[in-house]
């Protein structure tokens, strides 16, 4: 898979400068770095939710996104799933999964932050992906409701084969679910590395990172 | 007082000819004109709160200071246009009802849309986000925005059919508040007051403050139903 390099600036202010790059498709991607890296904004411009300022649409791939906020529809929870669906038997499993079972006729407006965010999860799996970019999909999530998350993104992205870009800030969660890390820094892209040699990283910025980060 | 009171309640109790047809013109007038502008504003807000386009923040201030136009300056252009020496005077609307809901209208769409368009643009780019990155077609989008401002839409049309309701200067100047015709519930409280005959303008001041009462009630419901 091949991103074309992209920029954005904001208020004249570059947010962020991407280089063109070759990823390996089927892997799952974990982006880090510090708040106001451009984290979000990258994902926002690869998933083509927000425009380039230079470059063409980055990918053009089949690509399903979840926000960092996620969005209650007006209706219950089983519909807000079927929204990208409709296919019930496959919502009810992936409720089960994410706990949702008892929630399911219950309407979305009334859910705690965990609770969305479990729903916007299982609503985006709904579909079959060549692309998924997972904004912090775990933020608002408890221990166990994140572990439940973790498991079905991995089940899924083996099932798919699917590319999995998540924005995370643990690194915790950086380690169990990727096969690489990418660290950006004032919109920058300062390290590629794999997820096993996070022990010997390249630049100091990326040290410093993980040194703070990592402890 | 209390006998006016007592008058009053009469009055009501009565179905008394005058008050009738007051009520009666103030049902159309105030009926038409809400739903118009309801017709007109919602869209527009809808427009203004989803786009980005240049200019679009001009037309926001706009719409912003039409919301806060003095009914009697809305009165004036009105009068002026349809006078005998306005460029209008041909249509001979007048002192008539159709000239007052057009007013109306004008005053009421920008109150509709500017209620509607800071609403849409707080949820509009969150739904946008969800919608895109389910990969969903815009007629679903579009759908799903809709359907969120369902409540809104009820909620700006009661504000548009309270000011509509309410209002007094803007309909006295074009309507001329002319007894069988064009008097409506405010106009004529003022007319009844200046002639001393108390007793009709308290009874339509029971039924205003009544219609009042509902149209609270409704939007405290609509607030509670919305928040579900």
């Amino acid at each position: 898979m091949i991103i074309r390099g992209l920029t954005k600036t904001y208020n004249g202010r570059c947010v962020v400068e991407l280089p063109s790059m070759e990823l390996n498709d089927g892997r799952i991607y974990a982006i880090v770095g510090t708040n106001g890296s451009g984290k979000s904004t990258m994902v926002k411009l690869l998933a083509g939710i927000e425009k380039p300022d230079t470059g063409r649409k980055p990918l053009d791939l089949n690509i399903g996104y979840m926000p960092q906020q996620s969005y209650a529809f007006r209706m219950n929870v089983l519909k807000n799933i079927m929204l990208n669906g409709d296919d019930a038997e496959r919502a009810m499993v992936l409720s089960e999964k994410m706990g949702l079972t008892a929630l399911l006729g219950k309407s979305a407006k009334t859910l705690s932050g965990g609770e969305l965010a479990r729903m916007a999860l299982c609503r985006l799996l709904m579909k079959d992906y060549d692309v998924l970019f997972l904004d912090e999909p775990t933020a608002a999530m408890d221990i166990e409701a994140t572990a439940k998350s973790e498991a079905l993104i991995k089940d899924y992205q083996e099932k798919t084969g699917c590319t999995v870009f998540i924005v995370s800030h643990s690194l915790q969660q950086a380690k169990r679910m990727s096969d690489e890390v990418i660290f950006l820094s004032e919109g920058r892209l300062a390290e590629r590395c794999p997820t096993n040699r996070l022990d010997a990283p390249e630049t100091d910025e990326f040290r410093r990172f993980l040194e703070f980060y990592g402890s | 007082m209390q006998t006016a009171l007592e008058k009053a309640i009469e009055l009501i109790a009565s179905g008394n000819a005058e008050l009738i047809n007051i009520l009666n013109v103030t049902a159309i007038m105030t009926l038409s004109s809400s739903v118009l502008a309801l017709l007109i504003g919602v869209p527009l807000g809808v427009f203004l709160g989803a786009s980005r386009f240049p200019g679009r923040k001009a037309l926001i201030v706009v719409n912003r200071t039409l919301m806060g136009m003095p009914p009697v300056v809305c009165g004036l252009i009105f009068y002026i246009l349809f006078s005998g020496v306005g460029p209008f005077r041909a249509a001979h609307l007048l002192f008539t009802v159709k000239i007052m809901i057009i007013a109306q209208v004008v005053l009421i769409t920008p109150i509709v849309a500017g209620t509607m368009e800071p609403y849409v643009e707080g949820i509009c780019t969150t739904i946008k986000e969800n919608t895109r990155g389910l990969g969903l077609g815009r007629g679903k989008s579009f759908f799903l925005l809709c359907n969120e401002c369902v409540y809104q839409v009820f909620s700006s049309y009661l504000l548009g059919f309270s000011r509509s309701i309410a209002e007094v200067g803007c309909v006295a100047m074009v309507g001329g508040a002319i007894s069988w015709k064009t008097n409506v519930m405010t106009t004529a409280i003022m007319e009844y007051t200046n002639k001393g005959s108390f007793s009709i303008g308290i009874a339509l001041g029971l039924i205003l403050l009544a219609i009042a009462l509902l149209i609270n009630i409704l939007l405290s419901l609509i607030q509670r139903r919305a928040s579900r």
